[in-house]
């Protein structure tokens, strides 16, 4: 029993009385054979840092060519003088992290010792980079400069705050330290002359040794104010409102921006108010009334057998209206086969609302909102786009593979989820199906998908109904992905003991509590690492939309920029940014899961 | 009971349902004409056919206001993406003029950006309205796969680029090749074109094949490859812009070892939209023939100087175009909103170094293949 409690003590203390001469001794010149081996490596790992960094600061290297194509990689044709959107887009994004930062408490706390060991860190690859970089000597000289202030920096902190334990005590908020470097990055924008390069009315510019346009910084620097004033507002505000609340607010924004910001914001979609005023508004009232007191009366707490067989006539009811609509036996709009759809779904969950008449009413209001905002969206989304683009979509580059990929696994999730409790039912059907449908796709490669849902699919939709691109990418790439996560969820499903069944059992909770509260958050737990390499997986093979024509980030850079003729075969630079953008997104979300593990224990107990 | 933050977890939810259902649906409920049509579209029962009897493309085109035209997006000087996200080249453009002449308005492109695996499907399934993808005019394309084609809006042939230093010269010929490193892109027909001229000529190659073009470009430069073979027009492209200093490129020979007529291609048997899209592309040919151009061709219409022909074409007294569905100025906005041929040609060819001069591609007045029937 105590054994655990010693090791932890022993390897603390081991670490703390360790010197950087001691590790090194010990780590990479312990004996002959490793000394070779960190002399061989370490030679290589020199020549092949070399050979990049020569690459990359080349003259033959024209980094001009991705610097004129910045708009073109981040967002495509949008059109220059709507671009407040895009801005509009990122500041909302900016503000909801804030927001969800300063609600979920971010606590976490880095203390002085490390930071000043980053610090020392970051000055030690300068020195390295002026060292063994191919570069002038008076660029030298600047890098050692550089490295040498931030070493002194984090001497400075190391030696100046020490404490007691000859470590230097102390620590700042995480957040405000990663708001720090954020303005870091953005002062830098202003100082450093990375240069200006543009594409404006046919003609180039190309302007180095200045810093980067006015348009770029000025929606940089705002962007860093907002996240900033977003999480200090937070801060003000988060004692006075429940934290229950707040977080089930912004985990449903969280939810809604995606669609919010992509068909309303970037969009801007062009309403027709007429057709609005005799059409759209009755609509939504009629459901919004119609269906509130169906659900109300369906909430009732004695009802028994009887509201689930009206919840499942509903079900039919509504699946019936999309066969129909398919066949073309009768016309019926697209937005009231989904409000049948929604008041189905809705009637299936009313008992859980069966309860006093406060919750019921609650229970009505939600409906009326979802009602309300939901014949909004979809009333945008099928108005026309008032954009008017000279190129394809108005999503491409780095915001549609950012796009597919977040709605992607939005959406996948719970699918897979459900196809993982599916396949490992008692009920036959439901096992049947699920497997049937994993084993299926999972058999089927994902271009082949993809080309079937953009270009096969069409065939089959009767005259009228029409799949928009992006849509069909996206329903074709969650259907594929949902089949992997389900299994890796069920994986995790197979850990959860039978014992937890078995306690779930003898407390008397339903078959669907069990589930919730008991196997799947194990399972769930379990499965995480799975799951984050499928969400890297989904965010990189976002590239795969190329076959179906969409401009994603690796075409643009690929076949794109390389066929302009201003820019001939210019296809090295951008792929190297594109690698780094993708490992910076990909890095940061297995750091993220990493400390996701950490939190819930995985790996521990 | 339910806790609050659960009741928005849950509409979160129904909203992204709702979202992707509406997304994924027909678009019924756009606004109240197209509802209409599309509504009654829904509720009778047609199959799906590419051309109903009796409505032609043209008239469906119209009626959405919008065309959609299929292009590479990727193909050097033909279609490809200027920085500022717009679709510029001598195949966009051909979109456009299409679009001038049968909406009156050359920014009414939707333009649809396809693969070579899934341009033909596109036409197919109704995606696009008209091909303009530099997709070559074969028998087995225009019999077999079910496409029809247009009139051939440029000459390209495959041809082969070799270093000057190398003793190639602008007369070499294939039989010339013995032993050289021959390089390519895969998957293309023309690897399979140098191999059958290789034989024919009685001689050995080593071919060897790359992803795409810009890698075999780079190994030319760095003389791994001897000589690269591809279209013609991405030679000259090539050429024109990567060719280092005080070094000579040679392309040759001066008949292409391979025909490759590129056209707009649009799905068979719809004769009025084939008409609408041929006549566009002869009347830019026309126009370049009779000197009218981007600048002059709203004041040709009784102006003494030109042709009762060219009068007829641009709109004025005894015009066709009326006939064929489109509005009698039609043409006139072509001109004027897109350019004529050589316009269209000079715009986005020249820069990379392709000149009508002594080509393929120049009027048949001057030698080449660039030929209209006459507007009467």
């Amino acid at each position: 029993m105590n054994e655990p409690t010693i090791l932890k003590v022993t390897s603390q203390s081991e670490e703390v009385s360790r010197s950087p001469r001691e590790w090194v001794r010990k780590n990479l010149f312990a004996n002959i054979p490793n000394t070779v081996l960190t002399l061989v490596f370490g030679a290589v790992a020199i020549y092949a840092i070399r050979a990049l960094l020569g690459f990359i600061l080349s003259g033959e290297r024209r980094w001009g060519a991705v610097a004129t194509n910045m708009r073109l990689l981040m967002a495509q044709g949008y059109p220059a003088d709507q671009f407040v959107r895009v801005w509009f887009t990122l500041g909302s994004l900016m503000a909801l992290t804030g927001l969800t930062l300063a609600a979920w408490r971010a606590a976490g706390r880095l203390s002085i010792g490390k930071i000043s060991i980053w610090v020392m860190n970051t000055g030690a690859i300068f020195a390295l980079f002026a060292v063994i970089a191919p570069i002038s000597w008076a660029s030298r000289i600047g890098w050692l400069i550089a490295a040498a202030i931030l070493l002194s920096i984090g001497l400075g902190l190391w030696f100046g705050l020490r404490g007691e334990k000859k470590r230097p005590s102390g620590s700042v908020p995480t957040v405000w330290f990663a708001f720090g470097l954020l303005g870091v990055l953005v002062l830098s924008l202003w100082t450093v002359p990375f240069g200006h390069y543009a594409f404006v009315e046919g003609e180039f510019i190309a302007e180095s040794g200045r810093t980067v346009a006015t348009s770029t910084k000025l929606p940089f620097t705002v962007m860093w104010l907002i996240l900033i004033g977003a999480y200090l507002f937070g801060v003000l505000i988060r004692e006075r409102i429940p934290g229950s609340r707040a977080k089930g607010f912004l985990i449903a924004l969280w939810f809604l921006s995606p669609f919010i910001l992509n068909w309303i914001v970037l969009r801007d979609p062009d309403f027709d108010y007429a057709h609005i005023a005799s059409t759209d508004i009755p609509l939504a009232l009629l459901f919004a009334i119609g269906g509130g007191l169906a659900l109300y009366l369906l909430s009732k707490p004695d009802l028994g057998e009887i509201g689930r067989i009206v919840a499942i006539g509903f079900l039919l009811f509504a699946v019936f209206n999309w066969i129909a609509a398919f066949f073309g036996w009768y016309p019926m709009l697209q937005k009231v086969r989904i409000s049948f759809v929604l008041l189905a779904l809705a009637a299936l969950i009313s008992p859980n609302f069966a309860s006093d008449r406060k919750t019921r009413l609650r229970f009505v209001t939600g409906w009326i909102v979802l009602i309300a905002v939901s014949h909004w969206l979809v009333t945008a989304i099928n108005s026309p786009s008032t954009l008017e683009l000279q190129g394809p979509t108005y999503l491409g580059g780095f915001s549609l593979t950012l796009f597919v990929a977040v709605l992607t696994l939005l959406l996948s999730f719970p699918l897979g989820v459900l196809l993982a409790l599916g396949r490992t039912s008692s009920m036959p059907i439901a096992r049947v199906l699920s497997t049937v449908y994993i084993e299926s796709i999972r058999g089927v490669p994902l271009i082949t998908i993809l080309f079937f849902f953009s270009n096969i699919l069409p065939l089959f939709l009767p005259e009228g109904m029409e799949i928009a691109e992006l849509a069909a990418i996206v329903t074709g790439y969650t259907l594929f992905s949902a089949a992997y996560l389900a299994e890796n969820v069920r994986g995790g499903l197979q850990s959860v003991m039978r014992g937890q069944y078995e306690a779930a059992d003898a407390i008397g909770l339903t078959t669907s509590q069990r589930t919730g509260f008991i196997i799947v958050p194990q399972a769930l737990r379990v499965s995480i690492p799975p799951l984050v390499g499928q969400a890297i997986g989904v965010f990189k093979e976002t590239s795969l939309v190329a076959i179906v024509g969409a401009f994603d980030l690796l075409r643009i850079a690929a076949y794109v920029v390389p066929a302009q003729t201003e820019f001939l075969g210019v296809k090295r630079e951008g792929l190297l940014l594109i690698s780094a953008i993708y490992f910076i997104v990909a890095f940061s979300m297995s750091k993220y899961s990493q400390k996701l593990e950490e939190r819930v224990g995985l790996g521990e107990r | 009971m339910i806790k609050n933050s659960k009741i928005l977890q849950l509409l979160a939810i129904l909203f992204a349902f709702t979202l992707v259902t509406a997304a994924c649906g027909d678009d019924d409920d756009s606004s109240s004409s197209a509802s209409e049509t599309t509504e009654s579209a829904e509720s009778s029962d047609d199959e799906v056919t590419l051309t109903q009897d009796g409505e032609s493309l043209l008239d469906t085109v119209q009626a959405r206001g919008t065309l959609n035209c299929g292009v590479s997006g990727a193909a050097v000087a033909f279609s490809t993406l200027d920085p500022s996200g717009e679709m510029v080249g001598f195949d966009a453009d051909f979109c456009r003029a299409v679009a001038a002449a049968v909406l009156g308005d050359a920014s009414a492109v939707n333009f649809v950006s396809l693969t070579a695996a899934e341009r033909f499907t596109a036409v197919q399934s109704g995606d696009i309205d008209v091909l303009m993808r530099n997709t070559t005019w074969t028998q087995s394309r225009d019999t077999d796969v079910g496409m029809d084609f247009g009139p051939t809006t440029y000459y390209d042939g495959q041809q082969l680029m070799a270093k000057a230093s190398d003793g190639f010269s602008g007369s070499s010929t294939v039989a010339d090749l013995a032993g050289a490193t021959i390089c390519t892109n895969a998957g293309t027909t023309t690897e399979k074109n140098i191999g059958d001229a290789a034989v024919a000529a009685g001689i050995e190659i080593n071919l060897q094949t790359y992803e795409d073009f810009d890698i075999v470009t780079d190994n030319f430069i760095s003389g791994a490859c001897d000589v690269v073979t591809t279209d013609g027009s991405a030679l000259v492209g090539r050429k024109a812009q990567q060719q280092p200093e005080g070094e000579e490129w040679v392309i040759f020979p001066g008949a292409p070892i391979s025909k490759e007529p590129l056209g707009p291609t649009y799905g068979q048997n719809d004769s009025k939209w084939a008409d609408a899209v041929n006549w566009t592309v002869y009347a830019t040919i026309i126009a370049s023939e009779k000197g009218i151009n981007s600048g002059n061709a709203a004041s040709v219409v009784g102006n003494d100087s030109f042709d009762a022909e060219a009068q007829r074409l641009m709109g004025g007294e005894g015009e066709l175009q009326s006939l064929m569905g489109l509005a009698p100025d039609a043409f006139q906005k072509v001109i004027a909103q897109v350019g004529n041929y050589d316009e269209i040609y000079s715009r986005n060819l020249n820069p990379v170094g392709l000149t009508r001069d002594g080509s393929s591609n120049a009027g048949w007045e001057a030698g080449g293949l660039i030929y209209a029937p006459p507007a009467r």
